[in-house]
């Protein structure tokens, strides 16, 4: 937390630079402000870890929405990403306009997208800011505040305003009635999404893919009745269930065997499914911190068999499952030859995956005492390890790719500033031997360089995405065992 | 002249076989030879011997002297002056000292006859019979010569002999089961047998989903392989030359669970409960960090925005990226 003299002090930049910066930040949601304690007149600055780090996964929400709804959602919550904060109306306006610009053939309707808007509020994704309390004027630091019944509340939006902009083509929207209802994205929703994906993959893997469909409905049922924040949901039964699958128009073998393969699903020993009574037919619940711990747990398997092998992942389970395990045990459970035994666990234990724990035999004071050594797996502490490994692998994908394309930015531009010519040379209709002669002003070489770079930066980007992916699971698995403590 | 007179003489015992005359007498010249052999500890030579049994025939002198040489109770030594030979008393008997040393040999023997199956160490005989460690050795030594007695290598104190009985059949613990051989862990024995566990339960459950349309449950239920199945389908396959029992294929079995490749469950067959093992996908099919290079990095701990390791110099980076 900071006051603002104290951030241009320590920036050097000016203080007029520094008000803008904040203000862009607090504008995207990654900077909030408040009264300080002991002075109320002055503003303190916190930064929304959270909020900055899911910059990282925007990409992932768009492709997420396209999936679920379509492409017009897409481009509304595009814009509302880009904007950070903006009002109902402002999201439709820009969106129309961009749309209208991908395909000239069709002019959407405001009132296509208005509706497209109310889905979106309505599943969650986007969410009401605060807005300025009553007495706000009246302090020097305003305080924001929302009632949890208007988080969703889509306002009523005047169309006409809207389309007569449209018509003429501006590029602002101007003041309209709802301009004072201000939405942003709703990251939490996004993530338990993005944890939805992973559960109903594992279900998939587990049994097959229609149960992964049954899964998906059964966490929206979830999802529907229970308070997010919570580590176990609350149950539900096994007649709604059926209802819902019901409804769903699912797929035939799912209507046909619904019983066993919910049976199959709440046998199986991951905990995707826990039955947790009879009333109704069977009441069924999820216990996130139990499935995230196996979650965790096979990520940390995978880790340790790309990293060491599949003798060291043997003794690394047998360890965990085991609890406490003596070094002969290990190697004589684990049937693997005695040196490599010793040598897989040292290496283990170097690298912080197991854990020693002495107890001494003997009670005499004078000569030394013999003692057990006992190895186990302490897995909050493993967990937030690789965690640790995890952003720094993160961040070093994201270095490496800004410095590849700040040491060839020169040649990038130089590409980029011949492309942008010759589109605009095609759309005016200069002959094409001119355009050829033009773009072999560059060389082949230069040009294969140019895609190399284009595909490294993009391995590296998807390399992020698949790292962002077990900082979701371990994050997931920490945040719900200390909920449930 | 005078008549030949016949006179009948009573036909006295004389007519007892000589040999057993011989023979008393025999024992009682020897007898008497050793008293004499007594009295003069120096020794007595043929001389002295006549002057005292002067009745005495030469050829039963001979052979009761023999007789005592053999039974070594008797020695021959030559006088040192004039080189006559001279008897004497041989004073110990080699028989006692025998005897001595098969006591000690029944000690040990009792010993590793109460150690059954599982044989014993060499420092414990000598912790129990109070002898010494190398006289014990020398005994084990010639109780193996014998065959009375063997050695096994044991697993459990490296590479250290353990003695039992010769017809006795090793215990499990000390040799180790199959899978140890003189001692040694035979790992490619094991994987292989492993391997071969692992294909049986994936073409199980390959043959349990041709049944998809039944269900997942009738899948699920028949991808199930209990351990005396697999045990028979080893036995069968002939891999190794000696039967596995249902304990070590279980042990086998347990391996791959802790792999995270298959599941184990206990099912109830009428009154016992056996255990029965199928195939499991991982819930996820690899972390994902292990895709980029840090995921997997060897020198993670070390690498940073300065110095040797980073990433914009990464080599596996470099690699990756080609």
């Amino acid at each position: 937390m900071e006051k603002l003299s104290a951030k241009s002090d320590h920036i050097y930049l000016g203080e007029a630079i520094v008000k803008k910066a904040l203000a862009v930040m607090i504008q995207h949601n990654l900077v909030k402000f408040q009264a300080s304690e002991r002075n109320n007149n002055v503003a303190e600055y916190t930064m929304i870890h959270h909020n900055v780090y899911c910059l990282i996964r925007y990409p992932k929400y768009l492709y997420m929405i396209k999936r679920i709804y379509g492409t017009s959602e897409e481009i509304l919550l595009e814009i509302l990403l880009n904007l950070g904060q903006a009002s109902a109306s402002n999201v439709i306006f820009h969106s129309a306009n961009r749309l209208n610009e991908a395909n000239d053939s069709e002019v959407l309707s405001p009132s296509a997208l208005h509706q497209s808007f109310q889905r979106l509020a309505q599943d969650n994704f986007i969410i009401r800011c605060p807005k300025l309390a009553e007495n706000a004027t009246l302090l020097k630091v305003p305080t924001l505040e929302i009632e949890e019944k208007e988080k969703f509340a889509v306002p009523n939006v005047e169309i006409e305003p809207i389309a007569r902009m449209l018509k003429e083509k501006a590029t602002q929207l101007g003041g309209h009635c709802d301009s004072e209802i201000i939405w942003r994205v709703n990251h939490e929703r996004f993530d338990i999404e993005l944890r939805n994906v992973i559960l109903v993959n594992a279900a998939a893997r587990r049994v097959d893919t229609t149960a992964g469909e049954l899964y998906h409905l059964i966490l929206k049922l979830w999802r529907e009745s229970s308070n997010p924040d919570s580590p176990v949901t609350t149950p539900v039964s096994y007649n709604v269930i059926k209802d819902a699958v019901r409804k769903n128009d699912s797929s035939p073998i799912l209507l046909e065997h619904f019983d066993h393969y919910l049976r199959v699903l709440y046998e199986d020993s991951a905990g995707l499914i826990d039955r947790a009574g009879d009333a109704g037919g069977g009441q069924f619940n999820l216990d996130y911190s139990k499935v995230f711990e196996n979650l965790a747990c096979a990520s940390l398997d995978s880790i340790v068999l790309e990293r060491f092998g599949s003798k060291a992942l043997r003794l690394f389970r047998l360890t965990r499952i085991q609890k406490f395990m003596e070094q002969d045990q290990m190697q004589n459970v684990a049937m693997i030859p005695a040196k490599e035994a010793k040598m897989f666990t040292y290496k283990l234990l170097e690298h912080n995956f197991l854990q020693i724990k002495e107890l001494k035999k003997g009670t005499s004071n004078f000569a030394p005492v013999k003692s057990f050594i006992l190895y186990h797996v302490e897995l909050p502490q493993v967990v937030r390890t690789t965690l640790e490994a995890s952003y720094k692998g993160l961040f070093n994908a994201m270095v490496r790719q800004m410095h590849d394309l700040t040491e060839n930015q020169r040649l990038l531009e130089k590409h980029a500033m011949l492309e942008s010519m010759l589109e605009r040379l095609k759309g005016d209709g200069v002959p094409d031997e001119e355009i050829a002669e033009l773009s072999d002003t560059m060389p082949p070489a230069e040009k294969s360089l140019v895609e190399k770079i284009h595909l490294m930066s993009d391995n590296l980007t998807l390399g992020q995405t698949q790292a962002d992916e077990t900082i979701l699971i371990l994050e997931s698995y920490l945040k719900f065992k200390s909920k449930e403590l | 002249m005078a008549l030949k007179v016949v006179i009948k003489k009573e036909k006295v015992d004389d007519a007892r076989p000589r040999q057993s005359a011989r023979d008393d007498d025999k024992t009682e010249i020897e007898a008497r030879i050793l008293e004499l052999l007594r009295k003069y500890p120096k020794g007595i030579n043929d001389k002295i011997l006549e002057t005292h049994m002067p009745n005495l025939d030469i050829q039963i002198r001979v052979d009761v002297i023999n007789d005592l040489l053999t039974k070594k109770k008797m020695k021959l030594f030559q006088a040192p002056g004039t080189n006559e030979l001279f008897w004497g008393l041989n004073e110990q008997p080699v028989s006692i000292k025998l005897k001595e040393v098969d006591k000690e040999e029944n000690v040990v023997m009792r010993i590793i006859e109460e150690a059954g199956n599982k044989g014993i160490l060499n420092k414990d005989i000598r912790d129990q019979s109070g002898l010494n460690l190398t006289t014990i050795n020398k005994i084990l030594k010639a109780l193996e010569g014998k065959n009375l007695i063997k050695s096994v290598l044991s697993i459990s104190v490296a590479k250290i002999k353990v003695y039992m009985l010769f017809d006795l059949q090793p215990d499990r613990s000390v040799t180790g089961g199959s899978w140890y051989t003189d001692g040694e862990f035979e790992s490619e024995l094991v994987d292989i047998v492993n391997q071969q566990c692992y294909r049986m339960l994936q073409q199980k459950a390959e043959a349990a989903k041709l049944k998809a349309m039944d269900g997942p449950l009738i899948v699920r239920n028949a991808s199930f392989l209990s351990s005396k199945e697999i045990c028979q389908m080893i036995s069968d396959m002939n891999i190794v030359k000696f039967n596995l029992t249902v304990e070590e294929i279980e042990a086998i079995l347990e391996t791959l669970v802790y792999d995270g490749k298959i599941e184990m469950r206990m099912v109830s067959d009428g009154d016992e409960r056996i255990k029965t093992y199928r195939i499991v996908e991982t819930l996820l099919s690899s972390a994902a960090i292990v895709r980029i290079p840090c995921g997997v990095c060897p020198v993670i701990k070390i690498c940073g925005t300065a110095g040797e390791v980073q990433p914009k110099n990464c080599v596996y980076y470099d690699q990756w990226l080609d």
